[in-house]
């Protein structure tokens, strides 16, 4: 039992050593009690600041629409015409401001990253594209239509007539650029194209909202010369494309540089996976936090057109950092032959699988294959009390029990309770778990001890993830205790 | 998403639309008169078209009940040249002027045009067709210049403008 | 009542005739000898013109006095504004401001003037500005009708701002306007505040199309009586108000 009225004993301090996969004994660990109490105030900050920014994007769109009620001209309406080009003005003015948001969500700026994560950013980036197209070719034709019925002329003589306009090409390229990007990322259709390709088209989105600049500037009535309409428009454009540039661009080349990552070392620890040894400047001043990941592109010949998201598999040091990557195709096959002195460069570290999004008492750690990799480096981040975390190891059979020995030396180190679990999953019915253990009646509350008042972080291929967490949704753990780092963009 | 989340932005959003839409009522309020009771055809002018050669005559349209009243006397034997307060258009404000004869109006333009979008502003002011008159006789015009394409030395003697620089009118 | 005739004093110049009124003999002397510069610095009939020698290729642009490299400069912002309908260059290349000299010499001509009378009109060959009234009223001028030079199609008061009103057309030196499209107008009457504008916006929409009318017409800040080859003819709103004749609808 901890008693809570003397401080846990102190162990000896140890040097850090500068090989990362030798686990060092926990420093210092503080009062179970106020442990608890700040997870609790930070998970409840982490929550509020997601739901403000949320409201925040909300009302972003309605701020977009109101500037244009408060415009002059915007109350009148005059017949179908009327009806029909304002229609169409909002529908522009709502599209705008969500394009800018995607681009918000897409800059990898750290503070969503640190409220959200990266990947719950971008899966709300790609859930808005479709909404934004549709609005994007409402604002078209009804605009086309409105115009048309104030001319007395018909929609396709409408049409010529804008394009003559000026701007107005610049304009339609913009929304066909967009149309491709879209359609290019739904998902049938990027399963079939090589992921450069996809990427490719993708990049076709800064041409898109840049090309389309102009017209707004010169045909929106809103965007009218001298307005603060106009300066609070070109300031949203210049706050976005400006975030992208810093943070997508500007600082990893920065991060690159000052530390000055290269390769030392690679290890094969397992039939098609590597760990990368790195070595570097500074490195434990990455911000890296065990479970965090970076997008790492290895400059040779072979590979630098290829950018990876990996995660750290050991808590850098000074001068030494880990990652391990499984061979997943072809790009990251030829991971596997890098030679020792190729320069890294690294965007990151990111992802919110750390123990900071911790807001429970317990913690439970279930992990799968590559999965391994963030699950080892969290647990050595950790300051963990005996009991006090419990880690599940799963695995389809003894080629994919790399780490697992480094792990469990960690657990052992911090008196966690390591089990596992090998074997295929079972067929009887969809389950993570293998046959025999279904059997047996296993489930995560019987391998969790305190599950209800838990953080579980799962790691693994997909399907099984979502297996693992669909039970654990069932078991009654609440949603924002459950943490599960999907390798998606 | 959050259910305190979704509330929140709802909530929010409704209420700037709502501040929105109250502030841009105020400024179009603001801009337009108290229309005189005589005139009847407030309504009328907007987007009919009434004037003579004003054929696009939407440049008024939008303005609703506003702008064509200015300082029209009340009695229904006012006649002359009005110019009516500035009315908020979809295009910008617009200035109309209005001639009337005997409390009727018969012509309605937009003079003054300040900066708006280039399409609105080809809406009021563009050339439109008009019908040729049968020519007019010099001497009835009372006129002190001629402007036509450019005469010669030669072709000034017989031209027009010699005609009115030798009568002095 | 009689009306005092007021005297009229003409003199040719540039090929034209120039008519003048509210000036006296020393004052139209110098409006006579302002006329007299422009001609013989930009005269693209006189050889020894310091712009026929540029258009020989005798003397550099650059050479030339800053006046001359100023008037070009303001024709080339006038081509980008017309979009190219207005241009100092002849389709053969060389450079020709006649487009715009006679226009100039009027705008200084108007300086001169207005230090000494209140209210005068010039007219040079029908780019006509005047300044003040006629006897209280404004100025009255006359838009011959472009198929009988002998009769008015139309008469413009003049008004402040509107001070200025220039035709261009072929009726009277035949196609000498060197056009973009298959002709459309007959006869373009600009009225302006100024009549470098109205002279130099007449002259492009003579050499354009309905879409030069249109981009002309666009901001409001002149008006364009226009009569088109086919007979048509066009009105701004503002002229349709400001005009005393009958056009109607």
């Amino acid at each position: 039992m901890i008693d809570t009225a003397r401080p846990a004993p102190r162990t000896a301090p140890v040097p850090r050593s500068s090989h990362p996969s030798t686990p060092h004994p926990p420093a210092v660990v503080e009062p179970w009690d106020v442990a608890a109490r700040r997870r609790r105030r930070s998970g409840r900050r982490r929550l509020a600041m997601a739901d403000l920014l949320v409201v925040a994007t909300w009302a972003s769109a309605a701020v977009a629409v109101a500037l244009w009620l408060v415009s002059p001209g915007s109350h009148t309406v005059t017949g179908v015409s009327g009806v029909l080009t304002d229609a169409g003005i909002v529908a522009g003015l709502v599209a705008t401001d969500l394009v800018l948001v995607m681009l918000v969500l897409a800059a990898r700026v750290p503070l969503l990253d640190r409220v959200v994560g990266q990947d719950r950013a971008i899966a709300v980036h790609r859930s808005l594209g479709k909404p934004v197209l549709f609005l994007l070719l409402g604002h078209g034709a009804l605009l086309t239509l409105g115009y048309a019925a104030a001319d007395g002329s018909g929609p396709v003589a409408e049409t010529i007539a804008l394009f003559s306009s000026p701007d107005m090409p610049l304009a339609y390229l913009g929304l066909g650029l967009f149309v491709l990007v879209v359609v290019s990322s739904l998902v049938a259709v990027r399963r079939r194209l090589p992921y450069e390709v996809w990427h490719g088209i993708h990049l076709l989105s800064y041409a898109a909202v840049l090309v389309a600049l102009p017209h707004m500037l010169s045909a929106g009535s809103v965007l009218a010369h001298g307005s603060w309409q106009r300066a609070y428009w070109i300031a949203l454009y210049v706050l976005s494309l400006g975030l992208i540039a810093v943070y997508r661009f500007v600082v990893p080349v920065v991060v690159s540089l000052r530390h000055r990552i290269r390769v030392v070392g690679v290890e094969p620890i397992a039939p098609g996976v590597v760990s990368i040894h790195l070595a570097g400047r500074d490195l434990d001043r990455l911000g890296a936090r065990g479970g965090q990941y970076g997008v790492w592109r290895f400059w040779t010949g072979a590979t630098w057109w290829h950018a990876h998201p990996v995660s750290f598999s050991a808590v850098p040091t000074v001068d030494r950092a880990r990652i391990t990557v499984r061979d997943l195709g072809a790009g990251s096959a030829r991971l596997g032959r890098i030679r020792p002195g190729a320069a890294v460069s690294l965007e990151g570290p990111y992802g919110l699988f750390t123990t900071h999004a911790r807001t429970a008492p317990y913690l439970a750690l279930v992990a799968s294959g590559i999965g391994i990799t963030p699950v080892r480096a969290l647990l050595e981040d950790t300051d963990l009390r005996p009991g006090e975390a419990t880690v599940l190891l799963r695995g389809t059979d003894d080629r994919q029990q790399y780490l697992w020995r480094e792990t469990a030396a960690l657990a052992d180190a911090s008196g966690s309770a390591v089990c596992a679990m090998v074997g295929p999953r079972a067929r009887s019915r969809p389950s993570w778990v293998t046959e025999e253990d279904l059997r047996r009646g296993v489930t995560l509350g019987s391998v969790f001890p305190h599950l209800l008042e838990s953080d579980l972080y799962v790691c693994g291929p997909q399907s099984w993830a979502d297996l693992v967490v669909q039970d654990a949704r069932r078991a009654g753990v609440p949603a924002h205790r459950i943490h599960h780092e999907r390798f998606g963009a | 998403m959050r259910a305190r989340a979704v509330l929140g932005g709802v909530l929010s959003s409704v209420a700037v639309l709502v501040i929105g839409w109250q502030v841009g009522g105020q400024t179009a309020t603001t801009a337009s008169p108290p229309t005189s009771t005589s005139d009847t055809s407030g309504s009328g002018t907007s987007g009919s078209g009434t004037s003579g050669t004003d054929a696009s005559g939407s440049g008024t349209s939008g303005s609703g009940t506003s702008g064509t009243s200015g300082s029209a006397a009340s009695g229904s034997t006012a006649s002359g040249t009005f110019l009516g307060a500035v009315a908020q258009t979809r295009y910008g404000p617009v200035q109309v002027r209005i001639v009337v004869s005997d409390g009727t109006i018969t012509d309605v333009t937009a003079p003054q045009l300040t900066d708006a979008d280039g399409r609105s502003v080809a809406i009021s002011a563009q050339a439109a067709p008009v019908l040729r008159q049968e020519a007019l006789q010099a001497q009835s015009a009372q006129i002190q210049a001629v402007s036509g394409a450019t005469f010669t030395s030669e072709g000034y003697t017989t031209s027009l403008q010699s005609a009115i620089d030798q009568a002095g009118l | 009542m009689t009306v005092p005739a007021v005297p009229v004093r003409t003199f040719p110049t540039m090929g034209t005739v120039v008519s003048l009124r509210g000036a006296d003999a020393e004052t139209a002397a110098r409006v006579r000898a302002v006329f007299a510069g422009y001609d013989h610095r930009y005269s693209r009939y006189d050889p020894a013109s310091v712009l026929s020698r540029v258009a020989a290729g005798t003397l550099r642009l650059a050479d030339t006095p800053e006046e001359v490299r100023d008037v070009y400069a303001l024709a080339l912002t006038w081509r980008d504004r017309t979009a190219g309908a207005f241009t100092p260059h002849r389709p053969d290349g060389t450079i020709d401001l006649s487009g715009v000299v006679k226009a100039l010499a009027v705008r200084d001509a108007g300086v001169l003037l207005d230090a000494v009378s209140p209210d005068w009109m010039l007219s040079a060959g029908g780019d006509v500005l005047v300044r003040g009234t006629h006897d209280g009223a404004p100025w009255r001028v006359g838009v011959v009708d472009p198929d009988r030079r002998d009769a008015l199609a139309d008469v413009v008061q003049l008004d402040a701002p509107r001070r200025a009103v220039a035709t261009s057309g072929t009726a009277e030196r035949g196609e000498h306007v060197w056009r973009r499209s298959v002709p459309t107008f007959a006869q373009v009457t600009v009225v302006a505040d100024d009549i470098v504008t109205a002279d130099v916006l007449a002259t492009a929409v003579l050499a354009g199309d309905e879409t030069d009318l249109a981009r002309t017409t666009a901001d409001g800040t002149v008006d364009v009586l226009a009569f088109g080859v086919d007979g048509r003819a066009w009105a701004t709103p503002g002229l349709a108000a400001r005009s005393c004749s009958r056009m109607g609808a």
